[in-house]
């Protein structure tokens, strides 16, 4: 019958397995609220990656409590890696069968509590060591931690990791507060997405909070820099210093050798970056920060397929995600509005705009609506389509000028990365659409680059990426920041 | 294990023995349709007339205001539709308390989508309409207003003759659904000037399926259901003789022992509030003396309502959750909310209504069980610090 209760949930009702709390525990994680009608409570003790100890409780209706005390059982005394591979059906099994209509969403909720608490439990070891990159690189074993997203590309990375006989545990982010489907009762509708997708393919899955990292090295970068005038890459940004890293802790933690995201990309000897087989989903452009030794354990499956095949993949095993959409520009921005995002969090006054010659051609209401290259709302009329050459937040000025004032023969880089020798480079991409320009670099000082390009680019703008590949442009040599001209 | 223990009489009462046995005719042997002309519609006619008098003697109406229905539920929703539909195109305004059975809220909802204004009257925290505040909501293009005689949640009595009086000094049509109320309160509608007023059989230890409306003579009533003329053309279809032989027989029980039954019970639910006292915070919902002999209402704090129901029901005692028709919903009632609980306190309640048949052993089990039961639950909820 589907609307009353089979005797397994009634059992546990009455006689639940592990119910309590831990004293002090590794981990706690708590899901729902009153709004939602249930609460459920986990907490873990782990040690050496083994759940010695697991107590739940829980607020609400009998699926919730009966839901939890069979999760509790199923995960005791388990290897973590285990126990973060139960899933919705494990526990309907264990349960005896589906939860009566209207209910189904008690196994949601426990789940969700006990994956926050192994989260907690990672976040209380993790600290501040996202900072740093993790470990020495580990090659030759076949066990990967995989970055998801819930998206169809991190699943059939997933997949194709498993399917070519890899110990696979899967990760998914948080890393804002925007996610869609945000709901104060469970874990954001992404991450119960990733979960489930992780789960269906057999796989554990955790969660890691790096919200306040993402917060520091990505979004106050992002807003920081265009006050100052420059224009921030946010992918970047989270690849130099946030997704790599973290999946990287998480390897060493469950003693996994590689990392795994669904980058469109190669890893070739040395380590460096190629482009992949499908050019027209290159990513190599914002991979270039990753640094060398966490790029040694990495591996981008999709580098070796075309988009239409991994969704074909996806089709063909059953993913649910291989309908969804492509993820946006910046994650954190959903509705793609980043000058309301940025008026919000920047201070920003009216100024001139001005020509080269510092004529004033009119006003504008804040520096932080600018980029250069930009044509589009400058507000001053001319004969001929004016373009912004420059942004001075400290005078506050909007420099304009023709098209052809903006060409550069000469960028200037810093911050590099460095996978190859230098001399290997031979030509350079300033945007992530662009065309790689042959060049020569030059290091004019420590750690200051140039690059003398064969022919004029127009549009570089300081903050975006400059990334050099060989001569065939197949390979990556390094890459780096554009500084001011 | 001993026999599961029944304390949930508000959602339904067991069938009395003497009614089932009053039914048995009408449902073997020489059944006939009472609108047929012959000795065998006769005899159908005759069960019929006979439940109408039994009915009747049971609120002090006269036969020919009661027609029989399918239950509580039709009832209210064709004195409601009913009312209101046949008062004329002046009288667009409706008059409703806070604390109706669904049935009358639901149906009080569905007037104003078609373009009636309801008024919703408020309760005070035990779950009291206020007589004044009532008064005040009248107006002259009121058509009509309903108030439960007593609510079916938290058991609290209301003061519907006061209110059907001031409605009948207007000239506003005032219906009472008295489907808990009915055999535990005296009810007298040659004295309190009520239009129409539900009742149902399987709360009074008569068949489920089967209900009257009370109309007083000269209110007009718009039917809901159209077909062969029945009950004077309110309540088209070939009555439910059995059904209405079991109400008869019931209303009659009703009225010879309502006296028994209720001092009975009232000892039953005075030990159940006192001995439930002693758990802390369990709180009795409702008003404390204007509360209807079997309705004992508890928040129980920090536990969620239908797993305490069902830890309950393992252990051999069956009690509802809140009201009956909300749980499986998950929408905090109408009513509770109304009475100023929040949302959490408001599924954290259970319905506990004895019976004429419950003993004082039955009761003494249930009190065991049910400190168990709370207990047991709080210990594992993380919103109770015991």
């Amino acid at each position: 019958m589907s609307d009353s209760y089979r005797p397994q949930v009634v059992d546990h009702l009455v006689r639940p397995r592990n119910a309590g709390e831990i004293g002090d525990p590794s981990g706690r994680g708590e899901s729902g609220d009153a709004a939602c009608g249930d609460v459920a409570c986990f907490t873990v003790g782990i040690s050496e990656n083994v759940l010695e100890q697991v107590r739940y409780k829980v607020y609400g209706c009998a699926a919730c409590i009966a839901a939890g005390s069979a999760l509790a059982e199923l995960v005791d005394g388990r290897d973590l890696l285990d126990a973060a591979r139960v899933s919705k059906a494990d526990l309907e099994d264990a349960l005896g069968g589906p939860m009566p209509v209207g209910k189904e969403h008690a196994l949601t909720l426990v789940l969700d509590a006990l994956h926050k608490a192994f989260e907690d439990h990672w976040n209380r070891k993790a600290d501040e060591m996202f900072l740093e990159a993790q470990g020495g690189p580990r090659t030759g074993g076949k066990s990967v931690v995989a970055a998801m997203s819930g998206g169809v590309d991190s699943a059939v990375t997933a997949l194709l990791l498993k399917e070519a006989g890899y110990d696979v545990a899967t990760v998914t982010f948080r890393l804002h507060d925007g996610e869609r489907g945000s709901r104060s009762c469970c874990s954001p509708d992404t991450v119960l997405f990733a979960r489930e997708t992780a789960h269906r393919m057999g796989l554990p899955h955790f969660t890691l909070n790096l919200k306040e990292l993402f917060d520091r090295r990505v979004m106050q970068d992002f807003v920081g820099s265009y006050s100052e005038g420059r224009t921030p890459n946010p992918c970047v940004a989270c690849n130099a210093h946030v997704k790599f890293h973290a999946s990287s802790f998480l390897a060493d933690e469950l003693g996994f050798h590689h990392v795994a995201t669904g980058h469109y990309a190669r890893v070739e000897e040395g380590p460096t970056l190629a482009r992949p087989v499908d050019e027209s989903k290159d990513q190599t452009y914002v991979l270039w920060p990753v640094p060398r030794d966490l790029l040694s354990r990495t591996i981008f499956p999709l580098g070796d397929y075309r988009k239409t095949e991994v969704r074909a993949i996806a089709e063909e095993r059953g993913l649910a995600v291989a309908y969804t959409p492509e993820s946006q520009d910046i994650c954190f921005i959903p509705d793609g509005d980043y000058r309301t995002f940025l008026r919000k969090r920047a201070a920003t006054e009216p100024g001139d705009v001005v020509d080269r010659e510092g004529r004033v051609l009119g006003r504008h209401a804040g520096v932080v609506d600018f980029t250069v290259g930009q044509r589009r709302g400058i507000g001053v009329s001319a004969p001929t389509p004016l373009y912004v050459s420059e942004v001075r937040p400290r005078k506050g000025q909007v420099v304009v000028g023709r098209k052809q004032d903006l060409e550069v023969r000469e960028v200037r880089v810093r911050d590099l990365n460095w996978f190859l020798d230098t001399e290997e480079a031979s030509c350079v991409q300033v945007r992530y659409n662009g065309s790689p320009v042959s060049c020569t670099v030059e290091e004019e000082s420590e750690g200051a680059w140039v690059a003398h390009l064969d022919e004029p680019v127009i549009g570089v703008a300081p903050g975006q990426s400059a990334v050099f590949y060989t001569g065939d442009g197949e390979r990556v040599v390094g890459g780096g920041v554009v500084g001011g001209s | 294990m001993t026999d599961p223990v029944y304390l949930d009489n508000a959602a339904t009462t067991p069938l009395d023995p003497r009614v089932l046995e009053s039914m048995l005719p009408h449902l073997g042997g020489r059944r006939g349709n009472p609108s047929s002309l012959h000795a065998f519609g006769g005899a159908a006619r005759e069960g019929l007339e006979e439940a109408r008098d039994r009915v009747a003697s049971l609120i002090g109406a006269s036969p020919e205001e009661i027609l029989f229905t399918s239950g509580g539920t039709e009832s209210d929703v064709l004195a409601i539709l009913g009312l209101a539909r046949s008062a004329g195109p002046q009288k667009r305004h409706a008059v409703v308390s806070c604390v109706e059975h669904a049935a009358v809220r639901e149906t009080a909802e569905r007037l104003h989508s078609e373009g009636f204004e309801v008024c919703w009257i408020g309760v005070d925290a035990d779950g009291l309409v206020d007589p004044a505040e009532f008064a005040d909501a009248l107006r002259p293009d009121t058509a009509l207003a309903a108030v439960v005689w007593a609510n079916n949640e938290v058991g609290t009595v209301e003061p519907v003759p006061e209110l059907a009086e001031i409605c009948a000094e207007k000239g506003i049509l005032f219906h009472a659904d008295a489907v808990q109320a009915a055999g535990r309160v005296p009810i007298d509608v040659s004295e309190a000037h009520i239009s129409t007023l539900a009742l149902s059989g399987h709360k009074l230890y008569g068949p489920q399926g089967i209900g009257a409306l009370y109309v007083r003579n000269g209110v007009s009533l718009e039917p809901i259901i159209y077909g062969g003329g029945q009950e004077k053309g309110l309540r088209s279809g070939t009555q439910n003789v059995a059904g209405i032989a079991g109400l008869g027989t019931a209303a009659r029980l009703a009225r010879e022992e309502m006296e028994d039954r209720t001092t009975h019970e009232r000892a039953l639910r005075d030990r159940i509030m006192a001995g439930t006292a002693e758990i802390p915070d369990v709180f009795v919902n409702g008003h404390r003396e204007r509360r209807l002999s079997n309705n004992v209402h508890l928040t129980v704090k920090g536990i969620e309502a239908e797993s305490l129901v069902l830890f309950l029901d393992s252990l051999g005692y069956a009690i509802g959750s809140g009201s009956a028709c909300s749980s499986g919903r998950h929408k905090a009632s109408p009513v509770l909310v109304a009475m100023g609980l929040s949302e959490r306190e408001a599924f954290s309640v259970v319905r506990i209504t004895v019976g004429k048949e419950n003993t004082s052993e039955e009761v003494e089990g249930f009190l065991g069980a049910f400190s168990t039961a709370v207990a047991q639950l709080r210990e594992i909820s993380p919103l109770y610090a015991g």
